[in-house]
């Protein structure tokens, strides 16, 4: 019994983290919405503007990703912290896409909470 | 800011083992990649400080800790990478090539390419038959003959060289577009199967 618990909490756990990560690529997008910004500075913009809990090592690949997928562009530009910093910025299709995603967000997430307004109020 | 010797030999040593790990990827990329990260560590061990812009050992150490192994960070872009390259061109050579970075990582990795490399020869040898049969009409195609041994023996011609005698053309001018169909379809295949693979793979190694 107690090893298909912990099997159960494993699930668990990886559900999660595919959630996340599955997130991950939409909230890095909406990030880059109001304007271009360099890895850590888009890290900083997850973390301040939301709870997400984002991996360093998981961010800088996932932009790779992005700009071979031609969502993204980037830029090197000089700093005055003495090195320069590689700037992300949209293109127009990283736009269509990141409306497109937030549209589909949207729709599913309000149909999850209608869905699963009984269990929150228990887990009150 | 001011860099201890000691601090910028452990960004160095952390950047060349990701460079080392980062093999087959373009030589501009890598630089790319290795520049960026070198520009975060610093930015990130100067923005957990104080003010004074001085970057301690413990600091850099953080900030290399915080990006994780540089194994690991590797092998995020190459999956990151690969898939992200087969997704927009499909084709096979990109596809070879990312498989051939997978295999360089893992086990699993290096079947899928045994694999895949065996489905597009399949298909290329299809394909091949179906272009050379016109040219070599009598000689080209799928032959069944009886061997030395009595057995009767299947065998896919090119058309170069002599049939042995007794042997039978099965599909005759049907070899061509029977062999491009099975071709085409086999890389189609082959490309599918790599790309669900290489899937699963990313979904396995899914990091918070």
């Amino acid at each position: 019994m107690k090893e298909r618990d912990a099997r159960d909490l494993e699930t668990g756990d990886k559900w999660e983290v595919q959630l996340r990560k599955g997130c991950l690529e939409l909230a890095i997008l909406a990030a880059l919405w109001d304007g271009r910004g360099y890895g850590l500075e888009i890290l900083r913009r997850l973390e301040s503007d939301s709870d997400l809990v984002v991996s360093e090592g998981t961010v800088y690949p996932l932009l790779s990703r992005l700009k071979a997928l031609g969502l993204v562009r980037s830029e090197w530009v000089a700093s005055d912290a003495g090195h320069p910093r590689k700037y992300y910025a949209l293109t127009p299709a990283g736009k269509r896409r990141a409306l497109e995603m937030a549209g589909i967000w949207a729709q599913f997430s309000s149909s999850m909470s209608k869905l699963l307004a009984p269990l929150t109020k228990e887990n009150e | 800011m001011t860099l201890t010797g000691d601090s910028q030999q452990r960004i160095d040593a952390y950047l060349g083992r990701l460079r080392g790990r980062l093999r087959g990827i373009k030589d501009d990329e890598v630089r790319e990649i290795v520049e960026e990260l070198r520009s975060h560590i610093m930015d990130k061990a100067a923005a957990s400080g104080e003010a004074n812009g001085e970057v301690t050992a413990a600091r850099v150490d953080a900030a290399l800790t915080a990006l994780g192994s540089p194994e690991e960070l590797a092998s995020q872009y190459m999956t990151d990478t690969l898939l992200a390259r087969a997704e927009v061109s499909r084709s096979p050579v990109r596809i070879l090539r990312g498989l051939f970075r997978w295999a360089s990582l893992s086990i699993a990795g290096f079947f899928v390419m045994l694999g895949s490399i065996l489905g597009y020869f399949f298909a290329a040898v299809f394909i091949l038959v179906a272009v050379l049969k016109p040219f070599h009409p009598r000689t080209a195609g799928l032959w069944v003959f009886a061997n030395s041994a009595g057995d009767s023996e299947i065998s896919f011609r090119m058309g170069f060289g002599s049939v042995p005698s007794g042997g039978k053309d099965v599909l005759g001018w049907w070899t061509v577009p029977i062999g491009w169909m099975v071709g085409c379809g086999l890389v189609m295949l082959t490309t599918h199967v790599a790309l669900w693979f290489v899937r699963q793979y990313r979904k396995s190694r899914a990091l918070p």
